[in-house]
């Protein structure tokens, strides 16, 4: 994009194509990725991108996205104990869930 | 000192790759510039998640005067004796050495927005296309009749960190068995709504454990109820029988002065005189750079929009964390390490394209009793009718059991450590 490579921009008002991007919602494989990435930098307060835990918390990276999905629905329904993951769990969608588990399920550990 | 296109290229060989879609990272001269002031969890994480997720697309400077990081959360456990002073220290070099963010260590001091300069104390002046302020609070040290800053080693706040957080636990150590502690507890609106009554709770474990049980703790509230009130004074009652004392402004009758050569407390109902300590914990209000730079009325804090954290007086300019009123959300460190990705997501959609979602809030605040016994409260929160209103809330149940009560400190303390290595890391 030419306008990024301005010696001093003063402004940053959207060229056309940025703007296209950001009026339509982002479809499909790059737009999930977005979505995961952004919806996951909420978990990250307590969930370490490490993977590592002290306990209290668990880790939630590399796991298989059916198992990950599952988990939060469970949460969602109240059917499984905590009342922070059940508050966070019930707004989210479907889609937002896989998207998440597509995110941290890809996620390798850190040493 | 600024990153080098090196120090880039190697930061960002360890960056994490998955999810993000962004415009080709572009080094050199040229790239929007963002100056972030504060280096706490709303800005230390604004930073990063900004040079992280544009991979470089952006120029990110972080301001902070000191050289450590000295987290107030959890300072608390500190003077409970659970946890090292050094275990609540953090350094900055991660965010220079992974994700090239232009470290500044220097107190900034005032913002030109005409200009878009963050101006700082030696006099330099840091340009921004965008300014992230997330400076804190500030003292409102005439809040109390008697006090004052000059009083703050007789009778310390500990409500900003570091040698006031280790004043705190001095004196609660010189305290004699049967000595009184004061604690004037603050108005509405401050930083961290339950912190005065975990407070108290660890001025009584300490002081049970080391033996001297009959010392007692007043707190003198000038507000009709508190945060998790419910579920702290079973908990006092059953932990420290009846060595914690909650007196409302019904039955004080208003805290009339502090006399900090004598150690009185003098309020409309009763005067306590020789106490062994008194805890002051004044008004608050946001930052001086912010209010001075007209983003918040005198005395008060900033105006943000809700969808966005951008200040309703400048739209180049994204207040976070306790400086700001963020509506139902509590001035915590969970709600600015929170905001502070919505802030990210929303700079990085304007100044590199990226894709913006609708801004999503959360926040959980965690109190420790005692050992082993912690109670929790938050909830998400959504932008509604032009604030951040909450959405669904939770909050811990007097008389659970003793295993949840573990439960929510183990949580607690992993919350502690993943919260550090987002903003650190």
């Amino acid at each position: 994009m030419r306008w990024l490579h301005a010696r001093r921009p003063a402004e940053f008002a959207l060229t056309g194509v940025a703007a296209l991007l950001m009026a339509a919602a982002p479809a499909g494989a790059a737009g999930d990725r977005a979505l995961g990435a952004y919806l996951a930098s909420e978990c990250t307060g307590c969930h370490q991108i490490s993977g590592r835990s002290s306990g209290g918390i668990p880790p939630i990276i590399g796991w298989p996205e059916e198992q990950f999905v599952a988990a939060l629905d469970a949460y969602g329904r109240k059917q499984r104990d905590g009342t922070t993951m059940q508050t966070i769990a019930a707004r989210l969608s479907r889609d937002e869930m896989t998207a998440l588990a597509a995110y941290f399920g890809a996620l390798a550990a850190k040493p | 000192m600024t990153a080098t296109r090196r120090d880039l290229m190697a930061g960002f060989g360890t960056a994490l790759a998955a999810g993000t879609l962004s415009a080709p990272a572009v080094l050199g001269q040229g790239r929007p510039r963002v100056v972030v002031v504060g280096g706490g969890p709303g800005g230390a994480t604004a930073a990063k998640y900004l040079a992280r997720d544009s991979r470089g697309a952006i120029a990110v400077t972080l301001v902070e005067e000191n050289e450590t990081y000295q987290s107030c959360f959890h300072s608390n456990l500190y003077i409970g004796g659970f946890k090292r002073y050094e275990e609540i220290v953090h350094r900055y070099d991660a965010l220079a050495s992974a994700y090239g963010i232009a470290l500044v260590r220097s107190r900034a001091t005032q913002i030109d927005r005409d200009r878009k300069e963050v101006v700082l104390g030696d006099g330099r002046r840091l340009p921004y296309d965008r300014l992230v302020l997330s400076p804190g609070i500030d003292l409102k040290y005439d809040s109390v009749a008697g006090w004052s800053k000059e009083a703050e080693e007789a009778m310390p706040h500990g409500w900003k960190p570091g040698r006031q957080t280790q004043l705190i636990r001095e004196k609660l150590d010189a305290v004699p068995d049967g000595g009184t502690i004061v604690m004037i507890a603050p108005p509405n609106p401050y930083r961290c709504p339950p912190g005065p009554y975990e407070r108290a709770s660890m001025f009584a474990h300490v002081l049970k454990q080391s033996g001297r049980s009959k010392a007692r703790i007043v707190i003198l509230d000038p507000k009709e109820s508190f945060s998790k009130q419910g579920v702290f004074m079973p908990d006092w009652e059953k932990r420290y029988g009846a060595m914690i004392e909650w007196l409302g402004p019904k039955v004080h009758d208003g805290i009339t002065s502090v006399d900090p050569k004598t150690g009185t407390v003098v309020t409309g109902f009763e005067t306590y005189e020789n106490c062994a300590f008194v805890n002051v914990i004044p008004a608050q209000m946001a930052g001086a750079i912010a209010r001075d730079a007209g983003l918040a009325p005198a005395g008060g804090y900033c105006t943000i929009d809700p969808a966005t954290m951008k200040s309703v007086v400048d739209s180049d300019i994204i207040v976070l964390g306790d400086a700001c009123h963020a509506g139902d959300m509590p001035k915590s460190a969970f709600s600015a390490n929170n905001q502070a990705k919505v802030a990210a997501m929303v700079l990085r959609g304007e100044l590199t394209g990226s894709p913006t979602f609708p801004a999503r809030y959360f926040n959980t605040c965690w109190s420790l009793v005692d050992t082993d016994d912690a109670i929790k409260v938050g909830g998400r929160y959504e932008p509604r009718d032009g604030r951040i209103a909450a959405v669904e809330t939770f909050i811990s149940q007097p008389g659970e059991s003793a295993e949840i009560r573990r439960q929510t400190q183990a949580e607690n303390i992993a919350w502690y450590d993943a919260i550090c290595a987002d903003m650190f890391t």
